[in-house]
């Protein structure tokens, strides 16, 4: 009997052609398309005539301005919700705190179509649906979200170590200029990493959007399907995925920026 | 050197797996294509179980063993579905060969016949086939005068119009298509959100005057039923620039009066009360009453005075497909016992006619004989239908006594009468160029309006992340905070 051995790099041979066939022919079939047109015979020729109609068409600026304000506000609001609670739960003793998280956890868990759907019927209870359909969709895109932003929030907060904190209270700081200086500033990367996970799919999940708002706004992510399905112009439809990922790819960078370099170990970036 | 060999060889031998996975596919498809019909097909779309109680038959497999008695040989239907006309374009696209039989709706179809992907029936199935035989006259004389016959046979046909609730909306109102153009019904009533039904929604908006003056010509007796069609038609598939932008205009005035737009959901949604008004098509109308009935409420369905939509799903035979096999399939579909059973499941009403297909219309809809009384102690009115299956059976008079109310119920939506017929039309398909337009017009009909806050949240955003980035800067360029007072800083070594 001879024993198996693998080395290192035949054992990334699955990894990389799962890389070459999910990751990197897609990304080079959707640049394909976004940069080219039907000629004049039906032939596929090269073009920037897509990138050129994007940035012309005052439909396609408003909705791209209209989803990222969506993101924005959903993004800002869990935000505003996820910290705080984060910061009880992984600062305190007690002993169910885990219950707790588990609690605003535990939606993930069931599917998101029919939580939406729920929420459907519970904004028409109120007499919300139908009339407030901006308000409704943050409603559902925050609901929907929290958990993202609360998880890496929390592993980034019950991590800190708590004699930075006692080193600032003892050299004077009270509890405001301990949390300014110090505790939020060490969860920088759990604030970035919960916001590039809420603000993308906020830009994108169009089922939220469509369900809560009966199809009356029209979301990036919406409008991709719609080139893609009803539309039928994948050369867009390409084109306007190139696009949003580039906003991301940006929204990255800047966020980066804030980043401090020496706190990258010590956080939780899931991205 | 000899690592990167035996990476390269790993590389090859699963690139192999992956060949001969479909190789062998494309054997397995290949070997059997002789008798294997691949029908492409709507979702929901045929009767496909065995349910004696609700007069359902599993049509695919009664197909596969008539098929076995007629001519002795054995068929597999290959059956598999899509759930919209653009999907299954792009898959007919990509795996042209891989079917034999599609069922796409009116304007994919024309799509398709301009663009030379189907092939043309036989002489002997447009001669003598089931299909042939019991087609309704009115399909037929529709199907002739466009030029569709020799390439698709339809399936499944309706008009277009409003579902409502008679509880809460006067039907006087809907008697125009700009009925709801109001705020009398502010947030109750949906349109769909689809580019075509919402055009066409929109073109009978704008030129509402323009039909309704026609129709004043024609019912004065001005103008010959074929010449008012004719303008009717002409009016509807009016695509210049001019139309496209006034549809716009209409349709985004309409938005502030909507619920909202709706794909599947406008049926539920007028059953549980939250719209009152649906934009709906008469399959899905009839639906929608049944279902509504079971929860006691009861819904009524208006084809509005100035026009209707004649829409159809049909099949049709893309290039290379097996056509012996596929015309068997239709001719199998269009006996009427099948057609039958084909409505008893969808809920939508059959293209074929034919005496079974009539007498069933009779058992669910017949309220008695010419002279009876309705429970109101009204006379029975008669609904002719003689337009649409005479000639295909043996019955003398195609006509059926109902009540004046149940003509706005589901026997009104399946069978609409003659005068219906007269000011209803087919939109055709667009054109790449007229396509683009409507597209970009829908974009921005979905888009609009955009709030104001939207625009104040954008720019307070942006000035908040300069003055963050200013005060980087700052930061970077400030000097070393001063001691206080009595205080001197340390030097290094001190």
């Amino acid at each position: 009997m001879t024993k198996l051995h693998f080395s290192r790099k035949q054992l990334c041979i699955p990894y990389a052609l799962f890389l070459v066939l999910f990751v990197v022919l897609p990304m080079l079939l959707i640049l394909f398309y976004a940069f080219t047109g039907e000629g004049e015979n039906g032939n596929l020729v090269f073009t920037f005539g897509n990138f050129i109609d994007f940035f012309t068409s005052a439909a396609k600026l408003g909705t791209l301005l209209m989803s990222v304000t969506i993101a924005i506000i959903s993004t800002a609001i869990c935000l505003l919700i996820a910290y705080p609670l984060a910061y009880i739960l992984a600062r305190s003793h007690w002993k169910r705190k885990y219950v707790l998280l588990m609690l605003f956890i535990m939606p993930m868990w069931i599917n998101f179509v029919l939580r939406i759907t729920a929420l459907r019927e519970l904004l028409d209870l109120v007499g919300l649906l139908g009339t407030e359909n901006y308000l409704n969709t943050i409603i559902g895109m925050v609901y929907d979200f929290l958990p993202f932003m609360i998880l890496p929030l929390y592993t980034t907060l019950e991590k800190l170590d708590n004699s930075y904190m006692e080193a600032a209270a003892d050299l004077g700081g009270n509890k405001l200029t301990v949390f300014t200086k110090i505790t939020f500033p060490l969860s920088m990367p759990g604030v970035i990493s919960g916001i590039t996970m809420v603000f993308m799919p906020s830009m994108t999940n169009y089922v939220v959007s469509d369900t809560l708002s009966n199809f009356n706004i029209t979301i990036f992510g919406k409008l991709i399907d719609e080139y893609f399905t009803t539309f039928d112009n994948w050369h867009m439809g390409s084109m306007i995925s190139i696009i949003l990922l580039l906003i991301i790819f940006i929204t990255m960078i800047c966020t980066g920026g804030f980043k401090d370099s020496k706190t990258d170990a010590r956080g939780t970036n899931l991205w | 050197m000899k690592r990167t060999a035996r990476f390269f060889a790993a590389a090859l031998a699963a690139a192999m797996l992956f060949a001969s996975v479909g190789l062998l596919s494309g054997c397995a498809s290949s070997s059997s294509s002789d008798n294997v019909l691949h029908v492409y097909n709507w979702e929901d779309y045929i009767s496909d179980e065995d349910d004696a109680e609700n007069g359902y038959r599993d049509l695919i497999a009664a197909f596969e063993q008539d098929y076995k008695e007629k001519t002795g040989k054995t068929v597999t239907v290959e059956y598999s579905t899509f759930g919209t006309n653009e999907n299954m374009y792009n898959e007919l696209k990509i795996n042209a060969a891989g079917y034999d039989l599609v069922c796409p709706s009116d304007y994919m179809i024309m799509k398709m016949i301009a663009e030379g992907m189907v092939e043309e029936f036989s002489e002997d199935f447009l001669q003598n086939g089931a299909y042939s035989m019991y087609v309704s006259p009115y399909i037929k004389e529709l199907f002739d005068k466009n030029g569709w016959t020799n390439y698709s046979a339809a399936y499944m046909w309706g008009t277009m119009g409003y579902v409502y609730n008679p509880d809460y909306v006067d039907k006087e109102d809907l008697l125009s298509w700009a009925g709801i153009w109001s705020d009398k019904y502010q947030n109750k009533s949906t349109i769909k959100d689809s580019v075509r039904d919402s055009y066409f929604l929109g073109v009978a908006y704008v030129y509402r005057e323009e039909l309704n003056s026609l129709k004043a010509e024609y019912e004065a007796g001005a103008m010959t039923q074929e010449t008012y069609n004719e303008a009717v038609t002409e009016i509807m598939n009016r695509t210049d620039e001019d139309t496209i932008e006034s549809v716009k205009d209409a349709l985004i005035d309409l938005k502030k009066y909507l619920y909202g737009f709706e794909v599947d959901s406008g049926k539920q949604d007028m059953i549980t009360g939250k719209i009152t008004i649906n934009f709906a098509w008469s399959g899905d109308a009839v639906f929608a009453m049944d279902e509504a009935e079971e929860s006691d409420t009861y819904l009524n369905y208006v084809i509005p005075e100035e026009c209707s939509n004649i829409w159809f799903d049909g099949w049709v035979m893309p290039k290379g497909a097996n056509t012996e096999l596929a015309e068997a399939f239709i001719n199998f579909l269009s006996e009427p016992e099948n057609a039958v059973t084909n409505m008893n499941y969808i809920g939508y009403t059959s293209a074929v006619a034919g005496d079974a297909v009539f007498n069933e219309m009779l058992d669910w809809y017949s309220e008695g004989e010419e002279g009876d009384l309705d429970e109101n102690g009204d006379p029975l009115v008669r609904h002719d239908l003689n337009y649409f299956f005479k000639g295909t059976g043996e019955i003398e008079d195609y006509s059926i006594w109902v009540s004046e109310e149940s003509l706005d119920r589901q026997v009104g939506a399946q069978y609409p009468t003659e005068e219906v017929i007269e000011r209803s039309a087919v939109m055709q398909y667009f054109d790449d160029d007229t396509n683009a337009a409507v597209n970009e017009m829908w974009e921005e009909i979905k888009g609009q309006p955009i709030p104001l806050w939207a625009y104040i949240v954008i720019a307070a955003v942006i000035v908040i992340g300069l003055l963050i980035g200013l005060s980087f800067l700052y930061k970077g360029k400030r000097s070393e905070p001063k001691p206080k007072k009595g205080y001197r800083v340390l030097k290094r070594g001190e």
